[in-house]
C-alpha cells in the first residue's frame, strides 16, 4: 500500500509540497477563480448601476469617473416620464399574464405526454420544439402579417400569445421531464385511495411538481420580459414593452447613457422580486427532479 | 372484509402479433381474510395481476369478483382496497398526517375530527405517533416504510394489496417488518395479497403461496405443500433456498437412471411412478443430499469439491461428480462444524425417501418425496389444481 501511494504521489509530481500545503493551495485557487468570475459576472451590473446615479454628461466620461457623486436625477426622470410607466406597466401585465397562460397550456400538456401512450409522442414533441428552431428574425415577418389581418396588431393580448409561443416549448419539454422524474404509483396511490385521476392529478402530481413550475415559470418570465424584436415589430404605441422604451433612448444622434442606465437597472427589479418569491423552490427546480424521493 | 374471486384472468399488453400475455387464463378464489402471496420471478406476472385485481390495470378476458360485487368495471377508488407500493409512493410534499388522512378525505364522509383521530390511532399503531408532522423526505426507509403501512390500514379497506413492500429495506430491517406485517395481518384478519420474489418472505408470511411463471399458474397451495409437494420442476426449483438441485437422465431396463456422471438405482415405488418415460429429472434438495467418506451403497457416486461456503451453523458445499461430462456443480448443506476442505474427495448418496422424480419434458413432478405423517398433514390437503400424477409414498 505504502509503495503504491508513493507512486501516485511521484505520478500527479507534487512530493515535494506536503498534504496540507497541498490542500490550501487547491483551496485559495478555487476561490481565486471564484472570485473572477463573480468580477465578471457582476462588474457589468456595477456599471450600469453606477451609470444610472451619474449626473449628465459624467455618464459616459472617459476615462470614467469612479469617484462621483450619486444623485437620483435619471430615477426622478423616469418616474415623471408618463411613457416609461406605461410601457412598464405594459410589460408586467403582458409578460405576467404570458406565464400564466403558458403553464396552463404547457404543464398539463407535459402531464398528459408524460403518462399517456400518445401515438407518434416524439414527433408532437418535436414539433412543439421546432416551433424554437428558426430564428426569431425569420418569422417576425409572418407574425407581423398574422397579426394584423387577426387584429392582434399593437395589442396586448397579441403580444401575450406572442410570449407564450416563445415560451410553450420551454415548457413543455422541461415539465415532461420533470413528470418523468416522478414515480407514476404516485397518481396510483392517490386513486386506490379514492381520488380521481384528476384529483391525483391536482393534489398529489401538481404539487411534486412545484419546483419545476416555479423554474419553468422564472424562466420564461425572463424571456419573455427581455423580449425585443418582436415587441418591435409588433407594437407600435398601445402594447409596447418597456424593453423598446429602453430601446429608445439610443436616438440616431445621440445616447442618452444615464437615463439608458436608469430604465434597465429598474427593469431587473421586477425580475429580482419575482427570484426571491420562488426562490426556495429553485433549487429543487433546477436539478430537474432528481431531489424527488421515491 | 372480503373474499375475491378471479375467473379466468388474461391480461395481454398489446395487439395482435406484437402482444405479450402477462397473465394467462387465472382462476384463483381468495377466502375472506386470508393473507395470499403471489410468488414468481421477474415477468412472472404477479404484480401485474395484483394491479388488475386494485384496477390499475384492466384484464383482457376474465371476471373479478371483490365479495359479491363483480368490480370489472370499477375503478380503483370504487373497490375499497388499500395499497403499499414497492417505492411507498408516499406524497412528498405532504406530512405524514396528511399522507395518512388523504384516503379518508377522498372516499369517506368523516369529519375533521374522526379522521384524525384514526389517523393519531393508526399512527400509534405502527409507531410514528412522534412522525406526523414530518414530510416523507425526512425520514428513513423504515419509517416511509410504516407510513405507508399506516396509510394502508387507516383506511380499514377489503382488501390489502402489497406489491413487494419490504424489498427496498435492509436485510435486518426486512426481516423486522415481515415480522410486524405478519402480526398486522393477524389482528386485522384484513384479506391480504402480498407480491414478493424473495422465497423468504413466500415461505414465512402467507397462508397460501400462488407460485406464478411467464403468468401461468403454477401452484396454489400452503408453502409446506409447495416445498414439499411442488407441482412440477419450476415450484420445486423456486421454492426452497438454496434451490433443489436437478439431474435429468435417461432410463435404462426400467429401474436405472443414468445421468452425467452418476447412475442413480430407483427404488420400487419410484419406478412404477415413472412408468414408462425415457428422459426423468431427478430432485434432491440440498439439506437432503448427504455426504460421505466411503461409498454407503450402489447409489452413492464419487464427488469433488469445488467451492465452500460457510454460513456458521451451516456450510453450502459446491461439488460435481468426478465422472462427469459437462462442468455443473450441485450444492449441499452439510453441519457449519463438519471440517470440509476445497479439492476433497467425497461419497454424495441421495436417500431414496427424499428424492423427487420430474418428467424432463413436461416438468411435472410424477414421485414425490417421502414425508413424516404430521407434516404429511401441514403439507397435503387441499391443493387447488394438485396435480392428478403426484403420488404420495
Amino acid at each position: 500500500m505504502a509503495t503504491q501511494s508513493q507512486d501516485i504521489d511521484s505520478a500527479t509530481g507534487s512530493q515535494w509540497l506536503d498534504k496540507s500545503t497541498q490542500e490550501t493551495l487547491v483551496r485559495i485557487g478555487r476561490h481565486g477563480l471564484l472570485l473572477v468570475w463573480s468580477f465578471i459576472v457582476l462588474f457589468p451590473l456595477y456599471w450600469l448601476a453606477s451609470m444610472s446615479l451619474k449626473p449628465p454628461g459624467e455618464a459616459n466620461a472617459l476615462p470614467p469617473d469612479w469617484i462621483f457623486l450619486p444623485t437620483v436625477y435619471n430615477y426622478i426622470q423616469l418616474a415623471q416620464d408618463g411613457a416609461f410607466l406605461a410601457a412598464f406597466a405594459n410589460s408586467v401585465i403582458m409578460v405576467g399574464a404570458s406565464v400564466v397562460l403558458v403553464l396552463l397550456i404547457g404543464v398539463p400538456a407535459a402531464y398528459v405526454l408524460s403518462r399517456w401512450d400518445i401515438p407518434m409522442e416524439r414527433d408532437v414533441l418535436v414539433w412543439i420544439l421546432s416551433s424554437r428552431m428558426l430564428p426569431p428574425i425569420a418569422v417576425v415577418i409572418p407574425f407581423f402579417v398574422i397579426f394584423r389581418e387577426l387584429n392582434l396588431f399593437d395589442t396586448r393580448i397579441g403580444m401575450v400569445f406572442m410570449y407564450v409561443s416563445i415560451n410553450l416549448s420551454l415548457v413543455v419539454w422541461v415539465m415532461k421531464a420533470f413528470f418523468d422524474g416522478i414515480p407514476e404509483t404516485l397518481e396510483e396511490a392517490a386513486r386506490v385511495d379514492g381520488a380521481t385521476r384528476f384529483q391525483g392529478f391536482r393534489k398529489v402530481v401538481l404539487p411534486a411538481a412545484k419546483p419545476g413550475i416555479f423554474s419553468v415559470a422564472i424562466i420564461s418570465f425572463i424571456f419573455a420580459w427581455i423580449e425585443l424584436l418582436f415587441g418591435l415589430v409588433l407594437t407600435n404605441f398601445n402594447a409596447v414593452p418597456v424593453t423598446l422604451f429602453v430601446y429608445s433612448f439610443i436616438g440616431s444622434r445621440s445616447i442618452e447613457w444615464g437615463m439608458l442606465a436608469a430604465a434597465s437597472t429598474a427593469m431587473i427589479i421586477p425580475v429580482v422580486i419575482f427570484l426571491i418569491a420562488v426562490n426556495k423552490y429553485l433549487a429543487a427546480g433546477l436539478s430537474f427532479g432528481v431531489v424527488i424521493k421515491e | 372484509m372480503a373474499s375475491i374471486t378471479l375467473d379466468d384472468i388474461t391480461k395481454r399488453f398489446g395487439e395482435g402479433g406484437d402482444s405479450v400475455v402477462a397473465v394467462d387464463d387465472v382462476s384463483l378464489e381468495i377466502e375472506d381474510g386470508e393473507f395470499v402471496i403471489f410468488v414468481g420471478p421477474s415477468g412472472s406476472g404477479k404484480s401485474t395481476l395484483m394491479r388488475i385485481v386494485a384496477g390499475l390495470e384492466t384484464q383482457t378476458e376474465g371476471d373479478i369478483h371483490i365479495g359479491d360485487a363483480l368490480v370489472n368495471q370499477l375503478g380503483p377508488r370504487a373497490r375499497d382496497l388499500a395499497m403499499v407500493f414497492q417505492n411507498y409512493a408516499l406524497y412528498p410534499n405532504m406530512t405524514v398526517e396528511e399522507n395518512m388522512s388523504f384516503g379518508l378525505k377522498m372516499s369517506t364522509d368523516l369529519s375533521k375530527q374522526e379522521i384524525k383521530d384514526q389517523v393519531t390511532e393508526a399512527a400509534e399503531m405502527m409507531g410514528i405517533g412522534n412522525l406526523l408532522d414530518n414530510k416523507p423526505g425526512e425520514l428513513s426507509g423504515g419509517q416511509q416504510q410504516r407510513v405507508a403501512l399506516g396509510r394502508a390500514i387507516v383506511r380499514d379497506p377489503n382488501v390489502f394489496l402489497m406489491d413487494e413492500p419490504l424489498s427496498n429495506l435492509d436485510a435486518k430491517l426486512r426481516t423486522t417488518m415481515r415480522t410486524e406485517i405478519n402480526r398486522l395481518q393477524n389482528d386485522l384478519d384484513t384479506t391480504t395479497l402480498y407480491v414478493t420474489h424473495d422465497q423468504t418472505e413466500a415461505m414465512t408470511m402467507g397462508d397460501r403461496l400462488v407460485v406464478l411463471n411467464y403468468g401461468d399458474l403454477q401452484q396454489v397451495g400452503t408453502p409446506l405443500e409447495c416445498f414439499y409437494r411442488p407441482r412440477n420442476r419450476f415450484v420445486a426449483g423456486f421454492i426452497g433456498s438454496p434451490s433443489m438441485n436437478f439431474f435429468e437422465g435417461d432410463v435404462e431396463d426400467a429401474s436405472t437412471l443414468i445421468c452425467d456422471g452418476f447412475t442413480y438405482e430407483l427404488s420400487e415405488r419410484m419406478y412404477s411412478n415413472v412408468g414408462d418415460r425415457a428422459e426423468v429429472t431427478i430432485g434432491a434438495r440440498p439439506e437432503d443430499i448427504e455426504l460421505h467418506d466411503d461409498s454407503i451403497d450402489t447409489n452413492g457416486f464419487e464427488v469433488v469439491v469445488d467451492v465452500v461456503e460457510p454460513m456458521g451453523s451451516i456450510s453450502y458445499v459446491y461439488i460435481q461428480p468426478v465422472d462427469q461430462s459437462h462442468e455443473q456443480t450441485f450444492v449441499v448443506e452439510v453441519d457449519g462444524q463438519q471440517p470440509i476442505a476445497e479439492g476433497q474427495r467425497l461419497y454424495a448418496h441421495f436417500p431414496p425417501e427424499d428424492v423427487h422424480l420430474f418428467d424432463t419434458k413436461s416438468g411435472e413432478t410424477i414421485h414425490q418425496r417421502k414425508l413424516d405423517s404430521d407434516v404429511e398433514m401441514l403439507a397435503g390437503g387441499q391443493s387447488q389444481n394438485a396435480s392428478t400424477s403426484s403420488s404420495q409414498l
